[in-house]
């Protein structure tokens, strides 16, 4: 026995593989996980991030208005996705507009800063506190239309007001916890999408072909987790916008801040 | 002094309490491999598609040779398998400590437990000094082995 610690080392390390994967393949749904996770970030530290001046946006050409291509749930480039959390270690609840955008594009973006307010540069102090839906138009105009694409990034940070308005017009409402958590109170009608679960991917594919028709995919999408410093919202929104869904809004302070305005929430495994 | 170090009634006391905190810490991990997988993305040390395995047989790895150590069986593969995820949650703790990353270490809970940022930071020097006395556990039972093998063999 003692001639051999290599070989028992070895043992126990094997032992363990084959005992990993088949407790996984007999996992429950919350608890089974892909063999490769697709993380983008992962050896990025969130502090450390420099501020990427020109972020290389994935196959630009790809992201058009053409008919959408078959989903391969792509894994964003760690450049924009620097872009995006530097922005936020910085404070900023909105990234830039990156220079390697179209001017359509650009505009586009500033329009959404200006006008949905969401950055707080942009914010003047002039102009007066929202009254809370931010988005109760006056002029009778459609609220959605103070949600324009951002094709040029994965999302747009925005803050309660503005998620309660989205809310209000019934737009798509994406909650990136556990499903456990889920379970047990989220914002009414919105669906499960945990990144670390085995089918996000599969229920990423089921989004996209449900709103395959480019149109679609330009209907405002809001993601949330637990606020802080939770990125399961950014990650699932990077995900999305990989494969052409470009009007992802991430809710920064995600459910607790919901629950502390008193907005509605649903528990159980349906939205 | 060197006989007390290598006495087996320390020897096995090390052993089984090396053993038992390892099986302990592995049990949350393996209810819940997501939640450990998060934890392990924090340290931002693992690339993204190594993560998910990770989290999946890393668990397993404590429990079998924490059982071991338990079992006395196969003990000198087990302590170095021991001393060697010591050394690496030591040195990635440590990596995060000096790049002001605070994380939830994920040694014993895989819960989001909500800590400030100094809390978090603090947590982590305590578990770093908590690893470095685990690590001197494995030395002692590692020098109490080498005495054993030293010793002249008695024959009756």
């Amino acid at each position: 026995m003692k001639s051999k610690p290599l070989f028992q080392t070895a043992a126990i390390l094997v032992t363990a593989v084959v005992l990993a994967l088949v407790t996984n393949a007999f996992a429950s749904r919350d608890r089974k996980m892909a063999l490769t996770g697709s993380y983008p970030n992962a050896l990025r530290v969130p502090g450390e991030m420099p501020p990427s001046k020109s972020p290389a946006l994935p196959s630009q050409a790809a992201r058009g208005v053409a008919p959408a291509p078959p989903p391969a749930i792509p894994e964003p480039t760690g450049a924009t996705t620097s872009q995006t959390i530097a922005g936020e270690a910085a404070g900023a609840t909105l990234t830039a507009a990156p220079p390697t955008a179209t001017s359509h594009t650009q505009s586009t973006a500033t329009a959404a800063i200006e006008t949905v307010g969401l950055n707080p540069a942009a914010k003047t102090p002039k102009a007066p506190a929202p009254t809370p839906p931010a988005l109760t138009p006056a002029t009778g105009e459609d609220p959605l239309k103070r949600f324009p694409t951002h094709p040029d990034k994965p999302f747009v940070e925005i803050a309660f007001s503005d998620v309660n308005a989205l809310h209000t017009k019934k737009v798509l409402f994406l909650d990136a916890r556990r499903a456990s958590v889920y379970e047990q109170g989220h914002i009414t009608g919105a669906r499960t999408y945990s990144v670390w679960e085995s089918d996000i991917d599969d229920k990423v594919r089921k989004l996209f072909d449900e709103r395959s028709d480019p149109r679609d995919q330009a209907l405002p999408i809001v993601i949330y987790c637990s606020g802080g410093d939770c990125e399961d919202s950014h990650m699932l929104a990077q995900k999305l916008w990989g494969i052409q869904f470009n009007n992802v809004y991430v809710y920064k302070d995600g459910y607790p801040d919901w629950q502390q305005h008193g907005a509605p929430v649903h528990t159980g495994a349906t939205p | 002094m060197k006989e007390y170090l290598a006495h087996p009634w320390l020897t096995i006391r090390v052993q089984l309490a090396l053993g038992a905190i390892f099986v302990i810490a592995a049990l949350p991990k393996i209810a819940d491999p997501p939640s450990f997988a998060h934890m392990i993305y924090n340290y931002r040390l693992v690339p993204s598609s190594l993560i998910n395995f990770s989290a999946m047989a890393m668990p397993w790895i404590e429990v079998l040779a924490g059982l071991a150590l338990i079992l006395g069986v196969w003990r000198a593969a087990a302590r170095t398998i021991v001393g060697v995820l010591l050394a690496v949650f030591i040195i990635a703790i440590s990596v995060n400590l000096g790049r002001d990353n605070a994380i939830d270490c994920g040694c014993f809970n895989v819960a989001d437990r909500g800590k400030t940022h100094e809390q978090r930071i603090f947590d982590m020097k305590v578990d770093v000094l908590r690893d470095l006395g685990m690590l001197l556990m494995v030395g002692q039972l590692w020098y109490a082995a080498k005495r054993e093998d030293d010793a002249p063999v008695e024959r009756s």
